[in-house]
């Protein structure tokens, strides 16, 4: 009994997070004004896809998505590239100075990233990185959390199973990529998906860094859209259809392997 | 194959902890060389550093006649079995093997060969598909020496590698890893702090205590002529025992305890060397099984047995003297439930006298 009255207020709950969600993709194929009218509809009269031609067409919206896509993509590799190996040196190697140096770099957590957004961009701009992909994907390269997190996923990892990889004639690159990586794809999957939908959804710093429009990622697209088109409900919902459902395959794919990574350590196997 | 020479090797850590003290060591090819000790005794470090896993703080080590102080673990041909077994997680049984294989570029022939020819040595060839996870603990060992075999190295290091079975299964592991020595010829270096593995799979022993090598001898000298008080208590099961007393001149010379509940004439063999400790402490090692029950000549002492250990080919006799626990390991020729009063004998052949001071061996 108490299950049934568990699970009727998860469907409630369920069903009302979701509802925004659905009406989005539905007005999204609504014809021009149809959204708005009342009493509103649930769904849309007849399918309407010529918001989706509109953006990707006469607005440019591929190329945004070309940029998101490239962007995202981009410091997701690279983050997860330079975190696990550092979060993997502080974990297993010996070092001077380690503990001192993983408390200072932890420390420095504790500063907004509102802070360094002024200092950051003029190295950017002295670099001449500014409207470039680089200008967000090296910024984007290393994250203390990401290296936190690996680490305290790489302690794990018996020291023993390292050595039995040296005496099996791997060289520390060798152990890295084949016995340290694989051991990490929970933790990896986990920290790259927080990354790819933290970089895809990021507004600010791209907004910064970004003057010229061809540069855009989704977010500020849709924003700068919205400046110019604020009557055409439905051309925005298609818009964050657009911006949402890459994210939203990402997430479901790996989903399995996320729910692993989190739950992974509480309990013994 | 290959001969391993260690020339006052020592370990510190952090510059000032000494946990291994100038040990020399020479192996012999195809030999079976146990370090035993207790916990911390810096076994482990000893064989880490034959390994190269660990850096050798003095000394030099010689493998196969080649000095290896700065030649990295990959390149010293060794292979080692882990305590934990150390399997890689995300691997099959297989994997597990050919990885030393695939990382020295063998061909797939070869891998696919010898991988197979270690599963059915080892009489796990219907595992090879398994991940380590779906192992028992005896499978996992197989395969952490299986993975230690197929490269063929020049010399096997074990750590403590049957510490985490159970008992029985610990007796299968330890005929199955000598009969393996005894195909495979290999030079191997074998640590445990369990004394029964080292005296029935060493050809010769190492005891180390507190980083210092006490003796290196075969299991039945280390048993019969143990180097000093240490030894002597170390290796044997049920334990050697132990009593203080004096060595006194009478007649000939003799033992006497401190209560005089023990007191004997030492075989004049020995007198040459006893006869600088007239007066001294010393300490008298008895092992259990030299305590009989019938006379044949000998000592006498009474006893009152307080707890008897019926274990079928044996009976252990507990009894005190001299307020130290004794334990007499006998045969079991009569009821010795029935009653708590003993006359036990024991011979001067075999019993050990110590410096107690020093606990080196004297007689
Ligand atoms: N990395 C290290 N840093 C400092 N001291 C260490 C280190 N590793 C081992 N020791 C010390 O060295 C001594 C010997 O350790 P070792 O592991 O060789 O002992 P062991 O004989 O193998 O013992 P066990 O039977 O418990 O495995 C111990 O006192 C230990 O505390
Ligand atoms: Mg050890």
């Amino acid at each position: 009994m108490k299950k049934y009255l568990v699970i009727s207020i998860a469907i409630i709950l369920g069903v009302m997070t979701f509802l925004p969600f659905l009406w989005m993709i539905s007005a999204s194929f609504m014809s021009t004004g149809a959204a708005n009218t009342y009493p509103p509809k649930l769904f849309p009269d007849k399918f309407d896809f010529s918001h989706y031609q509109n953006l990707l067409t006469r607005l440019n919206l591929a190329r945004y998505l070309l940029n998101s896509l490239v962007i995202s993509l981009g410091v997701t590799f690279f983050s997860l590239l330079l975190n696990s190996m550092a979060g993997y040196a502080f974990a297993k190697y010996r070092f001077a100075r380690k503990k001192r140096l993983f408390k200072f770099l932890l420390s420095s957590m504790i500063i907004p990233g509102q802070v360094t957004m002024l200092p950051v961009f003029l190295i950017l701009k002295n670099m001449g990185f500014i409207n470039t992909y680089f200008a967000i994907i090296v910024p984007g390269m290393a994250s203390i959390f990401g290296i936190f997190l690996i680490r305290q996923y790489a302690l794990s990892i018996p020291d023993s199973l390292i050595e039995a990889a040296k005496m099996d004639g791997a060289t520390e690159l060798q152990i890295y990529f084949r016995v340290i990586l694989p051991l990490c794809k929970p933790i990896l999957v986990t920290l790259g998906l927080f990354t790819f939908m933290g970089t895809w959804n990021d507004f600010l710093w791209p907004l910064i860094v970004m003057t010229d429009s061809s540069m855009y990622t989704m977010p500020v697209a849709l924003a700068n859209l919205m400046s110019e088109h604020v009557q055409d409900t439905e051309l925005m919902m298609a818009g964050s259809v657009i911006t949402i459902v890459p994210v939203l395959i990402v997430f479901l794919a790996l989903q399995k392997y996320y729910i692993k990574g989190i739950m992974m350590g509480s309990v013994k196997e | 194959m290959a001969a391993v020479k260690l020339i006052n090797v020592s370990k510190v850590y952090d510059g000032k902890n000494k946990v291994v003290h100038e040990v020399d060591l020479e192996i012999n090819d195809k030999e079976f060389v146990v370090l035993v000790g207790p916990s911390g005794c810096g076994k482990s470090t000893t064989l880490r550093m034959i390994a190269g896993l660990e850096e050798i703080s003095e000394g030099e080590i010689f493998i196969d006649g080649k000095l290896v102080n700065n030649v990295q673990s990959k390149d010293r041909d060794i292979a080692m079995v882990f305590q934990n077994y150390a399997l890689y997680p995300h691997m099959t049984v297989f994997d597990n093997m050919a990885f030393g294989l695939k990382l020295r570029k063998f061909s797939k022939n070869e891998i696919t060969e010898r991988v197979n020819h270690a599963a059915k040595i080892l009489d796990m060839e219907h595992l090879l598909d398994r991940k380590p996870k779906q192992l028992s603990g005896g499978q996992r060992q197989r395969v952490a020496v299986g993975r230690a075999i197929v490269r063929k190295p020049k010399v096997f290091l074990f750590d403590e590698p049957l510490s985490n079975l159970d008992a029985k299964l610990r007796v299968q592991m330890r005929a199955e890893i000598t009969r393996l020595h005894q195909r495979l010829e290999a030079t191997t270096i074998y640590v445990t702090h369990d004394q029964t593995e080292a005296m029935t799979m060493g050809d010769r022993i190492v005891v180390l205590k507190d980083g210092i090598v006490q003796q290196v001898d075969s299991p039945m000298n280390l048993y019969n002529r143990p180097a000093n008080k240490f030894v002597a208590g170390f290796i044997g099961s049920p334990a050697i025992n132990f009593i203080d007393g004096k060595i006194v001149k009478e007649n000939g010379l003799a033992f006497i305890s401190r209560e005089k509940l023990i007191s004997f004439q030492l075989s004049p063999d020995n007198s040459e060397k006893l006869i600088p400790y007239i007066g001294r402490d010393v300490t008298l090692g008895i092992r259990p099984e030299e305590f009989r029950i019938e006379s044949k000549g000998g000592y006498k002492i009474n006893v009152e047995v307080d707890l008897v250990e019926q274990l079928g080919s044996d009976v252990y006799l507990h009894f005190n003297l001299e307020g130290i626990p004794f334990i007499g390991r006998v045969k079991p020729t009569m009821d010795f439930r029935s009653r708590k009063e003993f006359e036990l004998y024991f011979g001067s052949e075999m019993i050990h006298l110590f410096d107690s001071a020093e606990g080196k061996k004297i007689n």
